[in-house]
This record gives structure tokens, sequence and C-alpha cells, in this order.
């Protein structure tokens, strides 16, 4: 793969080979997939490889990133389970809950397996956290319903993240289609971090909304750090590491940047800026807060409360740069209008 | 006591009364310079003398330095006296009211009605079963919305209890009620996280750990208010408890009006552990580990020394684990109840072994 770390593709004589690579393990253990033409029978070797038969034909997605994937290829209709009806924005799909073609099996650990081994979906697809390993699917293994853990989140940069769309569409047989509309995305991401790296200015940033005490904050690797840094931008925690990905900060540490940023980002579920101050007086102390420069990437957020920056922005690393570079330099795209962002009044 | 009486006193008696005033000045002392050092210590260094400055109203050298010290600091070390003394005083006081060294400001159940409220505003709403309490959605959130909330749940469990101790005359059995209680809500609270998604579930857990620092402006306020009038009911109780702990049945006979006072009493915890529940969160153990190092330290069992000691014992060590909470030279914070439970257990152990018998002060 050109970005993505934690998954390889390769074909093999009688289908595809996927493997995952799990980033929680002590040592990185990898789960092999094995990809067969639906009839065919298994070709020899990989013993320790799960076998799915592709294309796929009905997919359960227990993440609204795994909305995304199935939508970015055109491919909504697939989606026949969700972990929660809630957290889908993509159209064709919010028709099917609509319609009544999709059940619900629950998020996280509660799942349920008998509805799930009913209906026999061809793939779940299923976010790793740290810690779980495929052990907790083997009620449905033995059953017969394939499980792929999907860690697109633990990339480290958003075209990475972004990437993972391929695995889909391995199992979809869409790999022409994948290449083109990712190629195309990818040119467009390089397109405008190269706007973005030669910025005359470098406004500084603070990003997100604390909780009490606790303010966490993206870390060096990841993703969204990377997507500041080709928005051109000044990030005090651009170097900082932290084992989770985000650093959990103190208010007493963040708030002097916050003090004198030019712009604050992602501010929580925040759609106004007395929404902020309702939570904490102290916020309008922050320069960002009295020049107006406050922006949240909850514009697209539906009925239900599913916020599609999580969902389409994950496919779309272009949209979201694209809307990062229009809020902190205006002028490089004149004619842009935000997509997922929104200033709040 | 009359005044004949303590005129003839014995010396050692007199000599007792000095230790302990002696003792209280001591811990006056020990709340300043805890203040202080809250104020001075944090992720951020900053010298003491702008610090001073600050303080004194005096333009800083640096306005970041400015807005850490009057915006961050000083309300959370405000607080920090205020969220001591009160568990302080309402542990206290649940120890003699129930004449059992277990008890504390959580035995009631009204930390587990706050949590019960402020579940209900950050969990309920979600998915599932939960779905039909959409109390999320209809917009109460913000920090007044956490703060009404739990505020009404603990209310609520206090109204119960109220109702309940008119009919129940033994207090063995209004501990059980409030246990019973605190298990129901934690059900409930379990149920609505079983149905919640992962992030309300954190939002959640971060509330639990319990936190001076959301507390600012108009919530200090109102929080400063509260306590100062629960502290003031306390106080104003010292004469009951001290008959209290020789029993009802003998309070009485000293012509105690049992019933008002033991509603005065309730009223008092409600207030002081309702209120910095709501504000702060759950904080663990200041509530029961304090009157038992107050009275370690203070040797009596006199209220009207007990109760300004635990005020002070208690502020002290609110203060001194917010210090320790925000580890000097880093820049993260602790949970300050995961402080307070790690430091407070192994003191309240030594006090307790030290004396070898807590049951002495409850007969």
């Amino acid at each position: 793969m050109q970005y993505a770390k934690g998954f390889t593709i390769s074909y093999v004589a009688g289908g595809k080979l996927v493997t995952i690579l799990s980033p929680f393990e002590q040592k990185t253990t990898a789960t092999r997939y094995l990809l067969v033409p639906r009839g065919a029978g298994r070709p020899a070797g990989y013993a320790d490889a799960h076998v799915i038969e592709t294309p796929l034909r009905s997919l359960v997605a227990l993440s609204s990133m795994h909305v995304a994937l199935a939508d970015f290829l055109g491919a909504a209709d697939l989606v026949v389970g969700l972990g929660s009806f809630k957290y889908a924005s993509a159209a064709p799909v919010r028709q099917r809950i609509a319609a009544g073609k999709i059940y619900e099996v629950g998020q996280g650990k509660e799942l349920n397996n008998e509805e799930l081994i009913a209906h026999h979906p061809d793939l779940v697809m299923a976010t790793g956290w740290p810690g779980e390993s495929l052990a907790r699917f083997q009620t449905l293994e033995a059953a017969g319903v394939p499980v792929m853990i999907n860690s697109e989140w633990v990339e480290t940069t958003p075209l990475a993240r972004a990437e993972w769309v391929k695995v889909l569409a391995a199992l979809l047989n869409k790999e022409d289609l994948v290449n083109r509309k990712f190629d195309q995305v990818a040119r467009s991401y390089h397109r405008l971090a190269a706007l973005g790296h030669y910025a005359a200015q470098r406004p500084k940033v603070v990003v997100g909304l604390p909780f009490k005490d606790v303010w966490y904050v993206p870390d060096t690797d990841s993703y969204l750090t990377q997507f500041l840094r080709d928005a051109g931008c000044t990030y005090a925690w651009d170097q900082a590491r932290a084992p989770s990905g985000s650093l959990a900060l103190s208010f007493e540490t963040v708030a002097p940047v916050a003090l004198t940023a030019d712009y604050w980002l992602q501010t929580g579920t925040a759609a106004t800026k007395a929404d902020i101050l309702a939570q904490d007086a102290r916020y309008a102390a922050f320069a960002p807060f009295q020049t107006g420069r406050v922006y949240n990437n909850n514009r697209r957020t539906n009925a239900q409360g599913s916020n599609d920056y999580w969902e389409s922005g994950a496919v779309r690393p272009d949209l979201v740069l694209s809307d990062l570079i229009k809020i902190l330099h205006p002028e490089l795209l004149p004619s842009w209008q935000l997509y997922y962002y929104q200033w709040l009044k | 006591m009359s005044t004949a009486q303590l005129a003839a006193a014995p010396p050692s008696l007199v000599a007792a009364g000095r230790r302990r005033t002696a003792w209280l000045l001591a811990l006056a002392g020990l709340v300043a310079l805890g203040f202080v050092l809250d104020i001075a210590l944090g992720p951020v260094r900053i010298p003491l003398a702008a610090v001073v400055k600050i303080l004194l109203g005096q333009a800083a050298d640096n306005p970041a330095w400015a807005f850490i010290v009057r915006e961050i600091r000083l309300p959370k070390a405000l607080t920090a006296l205020a969220v001591g003394s009160g568990l302080a005083v309402s542990g206290l006081q649940m120890q003699t009211l129930f004449r059992n060294p277990l008890a504390g400001p959580s035995v009631l159940g009204l930390t587990a009605g706050a949590g019960l409220g402020v579940a209900a505003v950050m969990l309920a709403g979600g998915s599932g079963a939960a779905g039909g309490f959409a109390i999320r959605a209809l917009g109460v959130g913000g920090s007044w919305g956490l703060v009404l909330a739990a505020t009404a749940g603990a209310a609520l469990v206090m109204a119960l209890v109220m109702a309940l101790s008119a009919r129940v005359r033994d207090n063995v059995v209004l501990l059980i009620v409030g246990l019973m209680v605190s298990s129901v809500t934690g059900a409930i609270v379990g149920l609505w996280q079983y149905f919640s998604a992962p992030e309300q579930i954190q939002e959640y857990l971060l509330w639990t750990f319990g936190s001076l620092g959301g507390v600012v402006g108009p919530h200090l306020v109102v929080l400063a208010a509260v306590v100062t009038v629960g502290l003031g009911l306390a106080f104003a109780s010292a004469k009951p408890l001290n008959a209290l702990l020789l029993g009802e049945n003998y309070a009485r006979s000293m012509g105690l009006t049992v019933g008002r006072a033991r509603t005065s009493i309730i009223l008092s915890t409600s207030l002081l552990a309702g209120a910095i529940t709501a504000f702060c969160g759950p904080i663990g153990f200041v509530g029961i580990a304090v009157p038992h190092l107050t009275r370690g330290l203070l040797r009596t069992a006199d209220h009207r020394v007990l109760l300004p000691g635990a005020c002070l014992v208690g502020a002290a060590l609110t203060l001194g684990c917010d210090c320790l909470a925000q580890l000097p030279g880093s820049q993260t914070v602790l949970p300050l109840s995961i402080v307070t439970s790690l430091l407070g257990a192994p003191v309240v152990l030594w006090v307790v072994l030290r004396r070898n018998s807590v049951r002495s002060s409850f007969s």
C-alpha cells in the first residue's frame, strides 16, 4: 500500500490474501483473510487464514467509517446491518434504514450474535480496540460468519486512513474503481497540501474542548495533526508523543496556547459560541473566541445526531483539508464553500 | 458543663483544652499553607513572586500567568476549601447520627442520587431501552444542566430518605435504606451505560472521577453559598450531635427533640454532599476519612471541637491532594478522587491502628 501501514493485499494463486496487522498487541499479530471467488474451492496453503467468498453480497458495518467505505465504492446497498441506526449519514443507507432493509446489531461488546447468525451476512466489519482481538468474535466465527477487524483510526495520516477503502474494494472485486477514485482523492489532497505548506502565514491553532480538568489534544502521530501540518498552521503539540494518539493535558497547560491562538477548531458538539460559553465562561477569554475565529466540524450533523465528518470525512481527506485551508488561509481557496466545518456564531 | 463546673475543672482538662486550641491553630496554618501551595504549584511554572503579584491584583508580566492564577488556580483552591470542609463535616455528622464509623456522605445514597441525575443527562437519550428518556435531546446540556440534574437526583433521594426517616425510627435501618437506594440507582446507571455509546460513557466516567476544575464564576458563588448554609446548620447541631453520641434514648432523656435534630442533620448533610457532588462529581474518601483523622488528632468526642477540626483537616487534605493531583512538572492531571483515596486510606489505617479501638468514640 502507498500510505496505510495497517494492512497488505497480495494476489495469490486462486485468490487474494488480505493481512490485517493488529497494532495493539505486544508483538504485532496479523490476521490473514483469503478472498476466494464464490463457489471456488479453498486453495492449498494459508491454513491459518479465514476464508471469505467474493464478491461480498451483504455487509454488516459496526462503525460509521465502514458505511463510508461502502458508500465511496457505490456499494451502500450492500449494507444489511449496522451497529446502531444512529450512526449513519450516507443518503442511500438512510433510505435503506427507512425502508426497513437494515437490522441493528448493537455496538461494542454487546453484539447481538443471534441476530447476526440468523441473518448470516457475508462479512461483519468491526473496529479494533487495544487489548481486544478477534477472539471476542469466536461465536460468530464458529457459526461461519466471517469477521474482519478494521483498525483504520490508528493510521497516522489522513490518506493512510482513507486507503482502507482498498480492503473493501478487494472484497467487492472493485480494484479498478477504487484505484481510480482513491488516486483522485490522493492527487487532490497532495495539491492542497502543497498550497498549505507554502502558505505565507502560519496561524496558531488550538484544537478540542476540555471537559473539567482534562483537555485531549492530538499528538504527533495523530492523523488530525497531519491535517494541521498540511493545512499550514502552527500547532503547539506537533511533536508531542502519547501512547494513545492523544495527550490528556490539564486545562492549565493548554490555556496559555488557547489565550493567544488565532483559530480554535473542533469544539466538541457545540454549534454556537453560546454553547461553548454554557460549558465554561472562562472560554470567553480565549483570543479566537473574541475575534470570532471558532470553527467546528459538525456542519453535516443529521437529525439523528450523526456527524458525517466521522463518516465520509474519513474517505474524503481532500474535502477536510480544503475546509481547513479555507479556514486558515481564506485567500488560497477563495471559492471553496465549507463542507464539514462551520463557523460558530 | 456550667461555668462553675468549668472553673473547678481539673488542670488536666484545662491542659487538654489548650492542646486542642493549639491543634486547631496549627491546622488553620496548614490550610493556609495548602491554599498558597495549591495556587503556586501547577503544570505551568509560575514564579512565586508573580503569583503573589497577580493575587494582589497587580499587572502580571505574562498575561497567560494572570489567567492561570486568577481563572484556574484560585477558583480551584477555593473549591477545594468548600469541598474539603463540606464533605468532612457531612461525614462527621453521618458517623455520629448512625453511630457507625463506616458511615459517610455517600451512605444515604446522596452521591448515588446525584450520579443518577448526571447519568440521566449524559447517558439517557442514547439508543435502545433508554431512548424514551431523551433528556439530552431536550437541550439540557452545558454545565448548569449537569449541576441541576445532579442536585435533582440528590434531592430526590433526600426526599425519599427524609420520608422514610419519619417512619423508620431505627438509624441502622435508615443506613440500610441508603445502601439499597445506592444499589438501585447504581443499577439504573449501569443499565444506561450498557445501552450508551462509548464516548458518552467516557464523558460520564470522567465525571465520576471527580474534579475541582469546572467550578468557576457563578458556580463557585452558588457552591460557596450552599456549603456555608450547610456548615451553619451543622455547627448549630453541635450540641444535639454530642447528645446523640450517647444514643437516642439518652439524648431524649436529656430533653433533645430527636426527630427535629435528625431532620436538621440529614438536611445539612444533603445540602453539603449533594451540592459538592453536583458541582465536582463524587469525591471519594474525604467524607469517611477526615472525621477519623480529626478524632485521632484532637482526641475528643466533643462536636464543638470536632466540627471546626473536621473543616480544617478536610480543607487541608483536599488542598494537599489537589497539589498532588496536578503533578508539578507534568502536563497531565490525575483524577482527584483517586488521589484522595490513595492518600486517605493509609492515613485512616494508621490512625485507627494506632488507637486500636474506634468503637470507643461512638459509645
